[in-house]
């Protein structure tokens, strides 16, 4: 089985702070791997980090992506290297519309992987599989990128544009925050029958509920800035019963 | 400075472009009548770097009914200075007017939008609202903005807002998550903010034409 991210004593800061305090995680091909762990802790800016937000500054470690050196290269590359990230917050870009902004997202990545752009009915027809995979709502598509989306309807486009960019490494913030109970189940088949036995992904949520649709093969529990603990699912279920306060103590 | 006198007659409609060009200073005097509506486009979208240039538009709604739209687009490169005055004058009843101005300015450059807006205490149910909204690109570039409102009459609606900021940079790293090259994504977003001001022009060929200036303007943007 193949190393698709191989995080080394990982540390990393912003404005001077200390936020990431040596983080070891290594993920393989065909895996999933859930992140809890309370308010605050640094779930979020290891997604930051991963993806090359530049307000961030690792001090320390590296990282290893499908065997190049992530921390190297620019946001974008990383994100046509196959990195993805589901935002908790996605950001409304007002007049941009979703179906000019998916197309350069997918013809960047298609010139980095050396093939030639989608011709406009090809696009057309790949952005309808793919909205279909999550329901997301046709009106959607013809508006300006999240604008006056609802909180769940911007989830749901997050895993829309996963399931458009097919990345390697996917890593969902949080994305079942914001999301009815019908609306959980259809984003969370929507990821499961993304999931290949090449890809991989890491889930970050605080609930239980989305790890009985996509069932992790890891969980970790992050702490003030480093993994205080690895095990199985049944590691949610007991967070689920006794919450952090007993484990963050140790 | 050149001026214009323009007369715009009961019931009529009139749409105005307006493009800036190298020094050039234009002022515009406009009388509406009754039931009249006036349309303005202003562009300044030229690559002359030595370009100065101030246009002053005076509307004043002589009449019932009027309906005043200013729309305005500047993107100000290299060491252009540029300045727009509105001055907007409800005399009578019932008139609308509408402005929203955007400006880019980058470089050395120096843009400034001045808008005075009058309500006269004879014009009652005035419905008026003006927004001028500026993103500033570089540390050397300038944008001047001053609203200036003077309402006389008690039933009206008005409003105004004026904002000058940056690129918003939690766009910009969404759209590099996605794949695009910060340079791709600067133009996109730098195009989408004058995208809801080209949507008023109302003739496909032009705002095409515009978008074309303004992509070549914002070429290897970084
Ligand atoms: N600009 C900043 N300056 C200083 N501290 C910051 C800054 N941005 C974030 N932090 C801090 O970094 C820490 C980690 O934040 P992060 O968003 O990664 O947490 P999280 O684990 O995702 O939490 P949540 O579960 O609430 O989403 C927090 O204590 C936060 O206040
Ligand atoms: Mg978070």
């Amino acid at each position: 089985m193949n190393t698709i991210l191989d995080i080394r004593n990982l540390h990393a800061s912003i404005n001077g702070k200390e936020i990431l305090k040596g983080i070891n995680l290594t993920i393989g091909e065909g895996e999933i791997h859930a992140v809890m762990g309370p308010n605050g802790a640094g779930k979020s800016t290891l997604s930051a980090v991963l993806t090359g937000h530049p307000a961030y500054t690792v001090t320390e470690g590296e990282v290893i992506f499908r065997g190049k050196n992530l921390l190297e290269m620019p946001a974008e590359v990383r994100a046509r290297e196959g990195l993805f990230l589901s935002f908790q917050y996605p950001v409304e870009i007002p007049g941009v519309s979703m179906t000019n902004f998916m197309r350069a997202a997918v013809n960047a990545k298609r010139e980095h992987e050396g093939q030639p752009a989608l011709s406009a009915t090809e696009f057309l027809k790949l952005m309808r599989a793919k909205r279909a995979l999550v329901e997301l709502d046709t009106k959607l598509q013809n508006r300006s990128v999240n604008e006056g989306f609802s909180g769940g309807e911007k989830k749901r486009n997050e895993i829309f544009q996963m399931a458009m960019l097919e990345p390697t490494l996917a890593i969902l913030d949080e994305t079942d925050s914001g999301l009815d109970i019908d609306a959980l189940r259809i984003v969370a088949e929507g990821v499961n029958k993304l999931h290949t036995p090449q890809n991989a992904a890491i889930v970050i949520t605080h609930y239980q509920r989305l790890l009985d649709y996509i069932v992790p093969d890891f969980v970790h529990i992050l702490a003030d800035g480093q993994i205080i603990r690895t095990g199985d699912k049944s590691l949610a279920l007991m967070l689920e019963e006794k919450g952090y306060a007993e484990l963050v103590k140790r | 400075m050149s001026m214009q006198s323009l007369h715009i007659a009961r019931g009529e409609h009139k749409h105005l472009l307006i493009y800036y060009t190298a020094n050039e200073s234009a002022q515009w005097d406009i009388v509406q009548e009754a039931d009249s509506q006036l349309t303005i486009h202003l562009f300044a979208l030229d690559d002359d770097p030595e370009i100065r240039s101030d246009i002053r538009l005076t509307v004043r709604q002589a009449g019932e009914h009027a309906e005043t739209y200013i729309y305005g687009i500047g993107l100000l490169t290299g060491t252009q200075q540029a300045s727009v005055l509105t001055h907007v004058v409800h005399e009578q009843p019932y008139g609308i007017s509408r402005q929203l101005l955007k400006f880019i300015v980058k470089d050395e450059a120096q843009g400034s939008f001045i808008g005075e807006l009058i309500v006269a205490p004879h014009a009652q149910h005035a419905d008026a609202q003006q927004t001028n909204r500026n993103i500033v690109l570089s540390p050397k570039a300038m944008m001047h903005t001053q609203p200036q409102l003077e309402i006389y009459a008690d039933d009206v609606k008005c409003s105004h807002g004026a904002t000058t900021g940056q690129l918003d940079e939690s766009a910009l790293f969404y759209m590099q998550q996605r794949g695009l090259d910060a340079a791709t994504a600067r133009q996109l977003l730098l195009t989408a903010f004058f995208h809801e001001v080209l949507t008023t022009i109302g003739n496909e060929a032009i705002e095409e034409r515009m978008r074309k200036k303004i992509a070549a303007l914002l070429q290897g943007e970084k």
